[in-house]
């Protein structure tokens, strides 16, 4: 029932404590350890009865401080924060669940060497795959790691880090989806789709404070990143479990401030454990805008579409929202008329939003979407936890 | 817009806190920062740490220089690629600091529950 590895490396693996914590959020673990020596041989076999699950999320944002992580994060419970003791520049999170691990680190060549060679963080080139995979199969079999730190502020790789298997690993960086073996690992995996426009207005209010930085340097940036970009990142979406899309707003013409956005949750068909989420009547086509004689709502209002489509060659349903939010009941009128949330109680999504208010897209379908996301990945990690636990319980009344 | 100046200012520059056009659900405040510049006093929008903010200008006019000679070329790209992390690793520092300048927020963020911290909202 449980998987084993023997492990027979100069060092020992690590032992993660086992914690029978109950968390804010109802949901129990246990975690079973099992550890024995072998006499003669110095060899510890670390033994867990329980697979860490592993999420994957493709964005081009840098790591692991991303607004996305800090509310899947939260989701879960608790904050999540760099490990304590280690390299001040580590781009790990880690929380009591969740460790978000940052796939930089696995950059095979440091910021000279792509200067040398003339390549961009993007191309594959620039990336141990082969040591990727092998290290999210370890930690997902229950074995510890030695995982590199890449540091964007002088640029090298700095000495490993030890990264213990959490009970969930998210791998967020450019390429969770790009190698076949690492993307066969993952049980979910997400991607952050920005257009061009919004990607420009974002980077814009990012940079213009920036001394040496103008609005050319910043267009150069983009474009020039531009068809490394479109070869290599943005054929993952393909892959995606979950895409958000987040679009110019259609509701204010000529609209380049990039405040009020139109947001795209397109969510795959067909996906083990995972139920998209719809708005009334399930696999029909609906256009809703909320704001009327029940909601009186400020300009441009809020407008909502669902409906089936078809993605890359697959079979999709999207839930769309155009406008943002102003106030509470708002936020809390679209969610009573949202339907296979996985929420635990009534207005769980309006809270997770409350929460983190000052977050960016805190009041529009960034927000919305990733919140949901984040309710839906706790979702499928309970089924997952469940179904362990009904085959533990049956192998043991053989 | 109220400006103070807090003791404990950092590296010369005075930092003020405003409140900017509506405040979110929650409230938000901005750090306003008079940052020294030739020609004068320049409001900014939060301060860069002093090296980061160099490497940021410098590897822009790097960029400038190398896309100069051939814009398509790999070497170009990855100039600019670079720019574009120096301003990732820029802005996240500028996040850093601004999470940790307030002591009441930090506290509050820790203690939601105590008396100080309360918020009401009509």
């Amino acid at each position: 029932m449980a998987s084993c590895t023997i492990h027979t490396a100069p060092y020992s693996c690590s032992i993660s404590r086992p914690a029978a914590k109950a968390f804010s959020l109802g949901f129990h673990q246990r975690h079973q350890q099992l550890i024995f020596f072998s006499s003669g041989r110095r060899s510890a076999v670390v033994c867990s009865a329980e697979k860490t699950v592993v999420i994957g999320l493709a964005a081009d944002s840098g790591c692991g401080k991303s607004t996305f992580m800090r509310r899947l994060t939260s989701v879960f419970g608790g904050a999540a924060e760099p490990p304590r003791g280690g390299n001040p520049d580590s781009n790990t999170l880690i929380s009591d669940t969740t460790t978000v691990i940052c796939l930089d680190d696995y950059h095979s060549l440091d910021r000279t060497g792509r200067k040398e060679k003339g390549v961009t963080a993007l191309d594959p080139r620039a990336n141990d795959f082969d040591l990727m995979y092998e290290q999210v199969k370890a930690i997902k079999d229950g074995v510890a790691v030695e995982k590199p730190i890449y540091n964007h502020v002088t640029g090298l790789l700095d000495p490993p880090e030890l990264i213990k298997p959490p009970k969930i690993l998210v791998i967020e960086g450019l390429h969770p989806m790009y190698d076949s073996r690492v993307r066969d690992l993952l049980d979910f995996s997400i991607y952050l789709d920005i257009s061009n426009e919004v990607k420009f207005a974002w980077k814009i209010q990012r940079d213009m404070a920036e001394r040496g930085h103008s609005l050319e340097s910043i267009k150069a940036s983009i474009e020039a990143r531009k068809p490394d970009f479109d070869a290599y990142i943005d054929p993952q979406k393909q892959y995606a479990d979950a895409v958000i899309e987040v679009l110019p707003t259609q509701l204010i013409p000529d609209d380049d401030e990039g405040k009020v956005l139109r947001v795209r949750l397109i969510m795959k068909e067909g996906v083990k454990r995972f139920a998209p989420i719809y708005l009334f009547d399930e696999g029909s086509t609906i256009s809703w805008i909320p704001c009327g004689r029940k909601l009186t709502c400020s300009y441009p209002g809020i407008k909502f579409f669902y409906g089936p489509e078809t993605y890359f060659s697959n079979e999709v349903s999207v839930v769309e929202m155009d406008g943002k939010f102003d106030r509470l009941d708002e936020l809390i009128y679209v969610e009573s008329h949202l339907s296979n949330l996985s929420t635990k109680f009534y207005g769980e999504v309006t809270q997770q939003m409350l929460k983190h208010s000052d977050f960016p897209g805190s009041n529009n379908g960034t927000g919305l979407f990733q919140t949901i996301v984040g309710l839906k990945i706790r979702d499928l990690y309970e089924q997952i936890v469940a179904e362990r636990a009904a085959a533990s319980a049956a192998a043991a009344k053989v | 817009m109220a400006a103070a100046s807090f003791p404990g200012a950092v590296k010369g520059l005075v930092s003020a806190k405003a409140r900017l056009s509506e405040p979110l659900r929650g409230g938000s405040r901005s750090l306003l920062v008079l940052y020294p510049r030739r020609g004068g006093m320049a409001l900014v929008a939060s301060a860069t740490p002093l090296e980061l903010s160099e490497k940021v200008a410098e590897s822009i006019k790097n960029a400038e220089e190398t896309c100069a000679g051939d814009a398509a070329s790999g070497e170009c790209a990855a100039a600019w690629d670079e720019v574009e992390e120096l301003s990732a690793a820029a802005s996240h520092a500028r996040d850093k600091l601004k999470a940790n300048s307030d002591p009441l927020d930090n506290y509050c963020n820790d203690n939601p529950e105590t008396d100080e911290c309360r918020t009401y909202e009509d």
